[in-house]
């Protein structure tokens, strides 16, 4: 720690960190969504628009950053942006509440049906986000590191073959399977590339092979080496995001040559540490439900100061934030790291 | 600059207040001084939006028997938090019609399962009784029921040798707040639930978890 640098912004200090480089302090990082229902308010910027118009998308982000101080902004709330492109159904629902796909009115059935459209990164809902980033970047140049997100190939056969039947053609048809992910590959690389275009630092790239369906045999059969195409198509800082318990296949993922492992407080950040053994970045973990929503700044304090003992590299919550999450909480974090780094410097 | 600030501890929230444009609501408890007060916050800048402040207060100070302490801040008489009964006492003041004229509710209710009339009497120095207006068969048991949820929506104390007795630990009456909760307290389950529902929307949940 006494050998870091002495000043960094808070784009620098997030791409050092994903770098696995010296940073002057712990980045305050958020892969996936910080917005609530009140920071809509404060900036005029309420769901579903948020979602749907550049400007406001940007405007709500952007509180991220000059309310909360985050050293990132990350426009992408939903996860459902490239899969409305793609003609899933979408209930876009109202100002508490997120948007979802409708999986079960699934729009493929075989890998024959998957189709990469023409209007993938034009059509309204992604480019929403392009030009959402593009706004972010003019308004705030260098100072801060804007993130994108592209869903993986497997929350994208969750989203338009529904759960079920992809859960069940990954059982019964692995050949067929890994057809469908290789063909949907494709629009991970694509929209990715698209916002990397539009002035993105990194990417969030859920992928949703979580602990509670998914084990991590399966995670090492299907998807590590989909996962190291990524890393190398993609020409940022990739962050791999997936919920749950995931200690089983931490392993694997740490082989993918992705910058960063965004994790869910389900694993412990000390053990997570000593599983990928800096070979990537961990991004996390303070809990959403029972943390940051339910309990009081001191509880978020402990977490925060959980992950830094255990040497996380960045430090942000596990996963998008409930919406009507209290901004006290939230700006604890920022407090936290802060006076963590304090301490220790002392 | 950041435009939100440190205006102590959120304890309810309305995500959407249906009778002002689906702004956000929330009544925050403030830093502790010498006795706790409330206030409630929007960060809207919609027009109408400090209007709907005011009238909440309004509507607390009445349903609830709060006070106006300094700079807007609301206070119960007695100096004592109540935490639990007054983010019951916002979510209904968020509920109710703000077209009509806010009334403080009287100590009484009718009670559909016992098809009976059920009035609190304040005995003072915060203690009162439930009881039944007429006798008709198992409203002791509805009485105690009754009171029970009393005790569980405004955090108060039961008596040990009477289930019809309750008092407040701060030993001054709130009538006012004892007749809103009242209305509650048949079916207290109903209400956490509804609050349980509310807090519950606007969690992402992951793909494979999501019906």
């Amino acid at each position: 720690m006494s050998e870091h640098p002495p000043s960094m912004n808070s784009r620098e200090r997030v791409l050092a960190a994903l770098n696995r480089q010296p940073v002057d302090r712990t980045p305050l990082c958020n892969p996936t969504s910080v917005a609530t229902v009140e920071l809509m308010d404060l900036v005029d910027a309420p769901f579903p628009d948020a979602n749907r118009k550049p400007e406001l998308m940007a405007r709500l982000a952007a509180t991220g950053y000059t309310e909360l101080g985050f050293d990132t902004i990350m426009p992408v709330f939903s996860i459902i942006q490239e899969s409305a492109a793609l003609g899933c159904k979408i209930q876009w629902e109202q100002k508490d509440n997120w948007p979802t796909v409708r999986m079960n009115e699934p729009i493929w059935t075989s890998p024959d049906d998957i189709n990469v459209p023409a209007d993938l990164c034009t059509h309204p809902d992604t480019r929403c986000v392009t030009d959402a980033i593009k706004i972010l970047r003019k308004e705030y140049g260098d100072e801060v590191a804007v993130i994108g997100k592209t869903m993986g190939p497997w929350s994208l056969g969750y989203h338009c073959f529904g759960v079920e039947p992809f859960l069940l053609m990954s059982l019964d048809d692995p050949g067929k399977t890994k057809l469908c992910l290789d063909r949907m590959k494709e629009i991970t690389v694509e929209y990715g590339l698209a916002q990397i275009e539009a002035g993105a630092d990194a990417l969030t790239l859920p992928d949703h092979a979580t602990g509670d369906l998914v084990s991590g045999e399966y995670y090492e059969r299907y998807l590590r080496d989909l996962h190291i195409e990524m890393a190398e198509r993609l020409p940022v800082p990739i962050i791999l995001h997936i919920c749950g318990r995931t200690v089983d296949r931490m392993e694997y993922i740490a082989q993918t040559g992705m910058a960063a492992f965004h994790f869910d407080s389900k694993n412990t950040p000390m053990e997570s540490m000593e599983i990928v053994k800096e070979r990537i970045a961990l991004v996390g973990n303070i809990n959403n439900p029972e943390t940051l929503f339910s309990k009081g700044p001191e509880v978020v304090r402990e977490e925060v100061y959980r992950n830094l003992d255990a040497g996380v590299q960045l430090v942000g919550p596990e996963c998008a934030i409930p919406l009507q999450t209290s901004i006290e909480n939230l700006k604890e974090i920022p407090r936290a790291v802060r006076d963590w780094h304090a301490g220790y410097d002392r | 600059m950041a435009l939100t600030c440190d205006i102590g501890t959120r304890i309810e929230l309305v995500p959407m207040d249906s009778h002002c444009n689906d702004i956000t609501v929330a009544l925050y408890k403030q830093p502790p001084s010498d006795a706790p007060v409330y206030r409630i916050h929007t960060y809207s800048q919609h027009p109408d939006a400090q209007e709907r402040i005011g009238s909440l207060s309004a509507d607390m100070q009445v349903l609830g028997g709060m006070q106006q302490a300094d700079d807007g801040l609301l206070r119960f008489p007695c100096g004592h938090a109540h935490q639990y009964a007054a983010r019951r006492l916002f979510l209904d003041a968020c509920k109710r019609d703000p077209s009509e004229t806010a009334q403080a509710h009287p100590l009484q209710i009718h009670d559909k399962k016992s098809a009976c009339d059920i009035a609190v009497d304040s005995l003072g120095d915060g203690q009162y009784c439930v009881r039944a207006e007429q006798g008709t068969q198992g409203v002791e048991r509805r009485t105690a029921t009754i009171a029970r949820g009393l005790i569980r929506l405004g955090e108060m104390e039961g008596a040990d040798d009477d289930a019809n007795r309750l008092h407040f630990a701060c030993g001054h009456a709130h009538d006012a707040l004892i007749a809103l909760l009242l209305r509650r307290a048949p079916n207290v389950r109903a209400a956490m639930r509804e609050a349980e529902e509310m807090a519950s929307r606007g969690q992402l949940v992951a793909p494979s978890a999501q019906n």
